[in-house]
């Protein structure tokens, strides 16, 4: 009877210990390779990370993988993966995430030579992370449908007001976005906070539905689905580049708000020197031209790299001195605002 | 008198488990579900409970303060609630129409209802909510193309409803239509013979049978809707819901215990409907347990009974093809609504870019099926068939993962599996466990369904006849299940290749998923090879389920009513 009894433990705990097993197994015969790994979370488009992972292999020889995911969940990720981080790399991506996980003391300071030919207002001061690229905020209209209504583009953040936009206008939600926290930043950074909370609640009876992802509303008045998507400019490029062709792109003559998106090696990543060289790549001339190749249009951040030539017609546009350290420590409390202010 | 029953009670009880401890596999087995279905359902649950009253190290309420301060939260939980009753009410009128279409009348499509019902499980969620945009946005074929309409807004509430309905009612339409087909046809035609008229007879007979039924689909549907998260992400706009203010508080807003407390809410809520609908419903619904009726029922053939009925299943059966007809020309055109011009452009994207999360998907989710399918039947077996101490904590465990929402549990998944021991984030591992837990609950159901109209005679005999509890179960219990373990199997791996929810946070630069791609497709807008993914992904289910089918026919099952496919 006894005996049995322990046949039934030893056999319950063999295979409850067979299925970590199976795992820890795994992981080992990782660390014993020796050539150099990479794995990167990138917050990029889909082919634009293919495209520079590829390149990147081809050049140093680095074995490079890398998943695509939006930058909060790419934050949520690193943060749970603390203790035993997955990834080294951090590719692409708005700042303020970036500022938030340097806080958390989530990123390794790493200042590479290539940073040098990035201007100061594009990457931090510890070299927690550095811009790569920098995006303009503004609007994306829809000119078939502003024909039949015999309405221009808005050209001003006051134009948004006009009442034959009512319904029409397309913005992401602040609170989920961070393209639409952008802009709620921008206008009370032009306005200050009580005007600019009043412009958001005037603002309010515009627009047709708060979106959940930042590029929604450029690819909204893309598709017809609203006249005036407030996204980013580049986004609303890309989107008539692939097929979209009524969108017209204006920005706001007060000056509009901008991202920087940004790159950064993860504190106690598994391939550090690999990172570091990723991170060196993307910041050449040769790195930031590829996004270019691929479908994305956004200035970049190294001052010897050619801008995209389709991204011209908006390199004019007025910005704002966007304090992107004020941006991240009054997010919260910002949105909370917001919510209040448009209900 | 009644110390004496209770005590007699007892004594069964030591009896029963004498009787197990003397069988070491049996006792294995069932040591081994209890810490398993521990470590990876409740565990994780657990985790989610304790970051949500974790603030900067200390035990806190803060989070959940927080949301209630929250305007948008409180909105959030009507939105969901009235979502929920919504959707639960239509899906189980529309699944009742199809169920009693194909039970009851002389229909003459009833082929065709039978594949519309089932489309909507076989494919990615997100799928219909794509179509429906295609179709009914500002731009889209019908409302722009076809009737004129400038400034459609499909956006928001009423598609949510329009798409989760088309996505729900088949789950009413199974659990129904296996009530209906159980119903024995004596009750009826006794009713009938007394000169009750059809309407009488469906008013005081058939419905009130099936009550219980179809209070159960309601809140199956109920549950299934408030947990659902790829449809309101993609169609919702301002319509916010409790499942997706979760990812937008964890992810979007940075704020992982804000999105762990609303979790919470939406566990208890979904737990709650859960429990009411395990415990109380459940056992008032007598029809299920007897077996199979005692014979065929004569179909309703009078004309202006089967027209009525066959003419609305037959538009609502149009409309939802339309929806899927869609998904593949989605991928051939170059910006549906903008831009009619063919191109190959999204295909090829996903035969340069896609193969390795195809590949990385088809192949996890065909571990996942196995283990399932067998995991799925020891437990129903076990469930019915012993009685041993934490038998309700197996039975309760194992369905509870369909109350979960995906959301939760790819919360708790991450959160839980992040430190040693239980490293297991980054790997393979974790996603075919998540795929297991998902597809659990209905491997369990239709083995209890299935065992249940088995005589247990055939196993004592077996029994008494000097076999172990091993053997009884594999050479008598599963061959007399089989066809509810095939579908099992088949159900699994469906529900694999489709699911979202749960893995959107598991996913590593090792193990894409298809859904996830094709997710991001649908946020950066690319329409056209989320489409064009999406066409792939089906096409795969469907030689999937037809190699299976075929295995299924030369092994000599054939597919019965306990067939959830």
């Amino acid at each position: 009877m006894k005996k049995k009894r322990l046949i039934a433990l030893t056999l319950t705990s063999l295979m409850v210990a067979g299925i970590f097993t199976g795992c820890g197994s795994k992981g080992a015969t990782v660390e014993k390779n020796e050539d150099l790994k990479l794995t990167i979370y990138c917050g990029l488009m889909e082919d634009h990370m293919v495209k520079a992972v590829d390149e990147f292999s081809k050049e140093t020889g680095v074995k490079a993988e890398a998943v695509r995911m939006s930058s909060g969940e790419i934050l949520g990720r690193i943060r749970a993966e603390k203790e035993n981080p997955k990834a080294s790399v951090w590719f692409g991506g708005p700042a303020d995430a970036f500022v938030q996980a340097k806080e958390d003391g989530l990123l390794e300071n790493y200042v590479s030579d290539n940073a040098k030919d990035v201007s100061d207002k594009y990457k931090d001061k510890d070299g927690a992370w550095t811009g790569i690229y920098i995006g303009y905020l503004g609007f994306a209209s829809n000119k078939k449908l502003l024909d039949e209504k015999g309405i221009e583009a808005p050209k001003s953040w006051e134009d948004l007001l006009k009442p034959e936009f009512k319904g029409q206008v397309s913005i992401a939600n602040p609170g989920s976005s961070g393209t639409a926290y952008t802009v709620l930043s921008t206008i009370v950074q032009l306005k200050g906070e009580e005007e600019g909370l009043k412009y958001m609640k005037n603002l309010n009876t515009n627009i047709k539905s708060y979106e959940k992802s930042g590029t929604a509303p450029a690819r909204l008045a893309g598709q017809g689905e609203v006249m005036v998507g407030i996204s980013y400019l580049h986004d609303g490029i890309k989107y008539r580049e692939e097929g979209m062709k009524d969108l017209v792109l204006t920005a706001p003559s007060e000056g509009t708000g901008y991202e920087i998106g940004a790159t950064a090696v993860l504190k106690n990543g598994p391939d550090q020197k690999a990172a570091k060289m990723f991170v060196d790549f993307c910041l050449s001339k040769k790195g930031q031209e590829l996004g270019q190749t691929v479908g994305s249009y956004q200035f970049l951040t190294n001052k010897t790299a050619k801008a995209p030539a389709l991204s011209d017609e908006i390199k004019d546009t007025k910005l704002i001195d966007y304090d992107l350290e004020w941006a991240g420590k009054n997010r919260t409390i910002l949105v909370e605002k917001w919510n209040k202010a448009i209900k | 008198m009644t110390i004496n029953k209770r005590r007699m009670k007892n004594q069964h009880k030591i009896d029963d488990m004498k009787k197990i401890w003397k069988d070491p596999v049996l006792v294995t087995t069932i040591l081994f579900l209890i810490v398993t279905l521990a470590i990876f359902i409740l565990y994780p649950l657990y985790s989610v409970l304790k970051v949500s009253f974790i603030n900067e190290g200390n035990f806190s309420l803060k989070a959940y303060v927080q949301i209630l301060k929250d305007i948008d939260f409180r909105q959030t939980l009507g939105n969901t609630l009235l979502l929920g009753v919504t959707v639960g009410i239509l899906s189980t009128v529309i699944g009742f129409l199809f169920a009693y279409a194909d039970a009851y009348i002389k229909s003459h499509f009833k082929k065709l209802f039978k594949v519309v019902s089932i489309l909507p499980i076989i494919s990615p969620p997100f799928v219909l909510a794509l179509s429906a945009i295609m179709l009914f946005g500002q731009f889209g074929l019908i409302t722009r193309q076809l009737l004129g309409i400038n400034n459609a807004n499909i956006y928001g509430f009423k598609g949510i409803v329009m798409v989760q309905t088309m996505t729900f009612f088949p789950v009413a339409y199974l659990l129904l239509i296996g009530l209906l087909k159980k119903i024995d046809p004596a009750l009826e035609e006794a009713a009938r013979s007394m000169g009750a008229s059809r309407w009488v007879t469906f008013k005081t007979v058939t419905l009130p049978l099936l009550l219980p039924g179809i209070a159960n689909a309601f809140l199956l549907t109920f549950i299934e809707v408030v947990a659902d998260f790829s449809n309101p992400m993609v169609i919702g706009g301002n319509f916010s819901t409790l499942a997706t203010k979760i990812y937008m508080q964890a992810i979007g807003n940075y704020d992982m215990a804000g999105g762990a407390a609303i979790a919470v809410v939406l566990l208890s809520l979904s737990i709650l409907l859960f429990a009411l609908e395990k415990f109380w419903i459940e056992k008032k619904s007598y029809v299920t347990v007897t077996g199979k009726a005692s014979r065929e029922r004569d179909v309703i053939t009078e004309k202006h009974i089967v027209w009525p009925i066959d003419i609305a299943c037959l538009l609502i059966t149009i409309f939802v093809l339309s929806f899927y007809v869609l998904v593949p020309i989605g991928g051939i055109f170059k910006v549906m609504g903008v831009d009619y011009t063919l191109t190959l452009a999204h295909f090829k994207y996903v035969f340069n870019l896609g193969l390795e999360p195809l590949k990385d998907t088809t192949l996890l989710s065909i571990y996942a099926t196995p283990i399932t399918g067998i995991l799925g039947m020891i437990i129903a077996f076990l469930i019915v068939r012993k009685r041993f101490v934490g038998r309700s904590f197996i039975e309760f465990t194992s369905l509870l993962a369909m109350a979960v929402p995906g959301t939760v549990l790819g919360l708790g998944y991450i959160s839980a599996y992040n430190t040693k021991p239980l490293l297991l984030t980054g790997t393979g591992l974790i996603i075919v466990i998540a795929f297991i837990v998902r597809s659990l609950p209905v491997g369990v159901r239709s083995g209890v369904a299935a065992l249940q109209q088995i005589d247990p005679a055939i196993e004592e005999a077996a029994q008494d006849l000097g076999a172990n509890s091993t053997k009884v179960f594999v050479s008598v219990t599963l061959p007399l299940i089989k066809t509810a373990f095939f579908s099992g199997l088949v159900y699994t791996f469906v529900r694999s290749m489709t699911a979202v929810s749960a893995v959107i946070f598991l996913i590593t630069p090792k193990y894409k998923l298809l859904t996830a791609s094709i997710l991001s497709q649908v946020d950066n807008g690319r329409f056209g090879v989320a489409s064009a993914f999406s066409t792939v992904l089906i096409l795969i289910v469907y030689v999937a389920i037809a190699i299976m089918y075929f295995g299924l026919n030369k092994m000599g099952v054939s597919k019965s009513d306990d067939n959830i496919l």
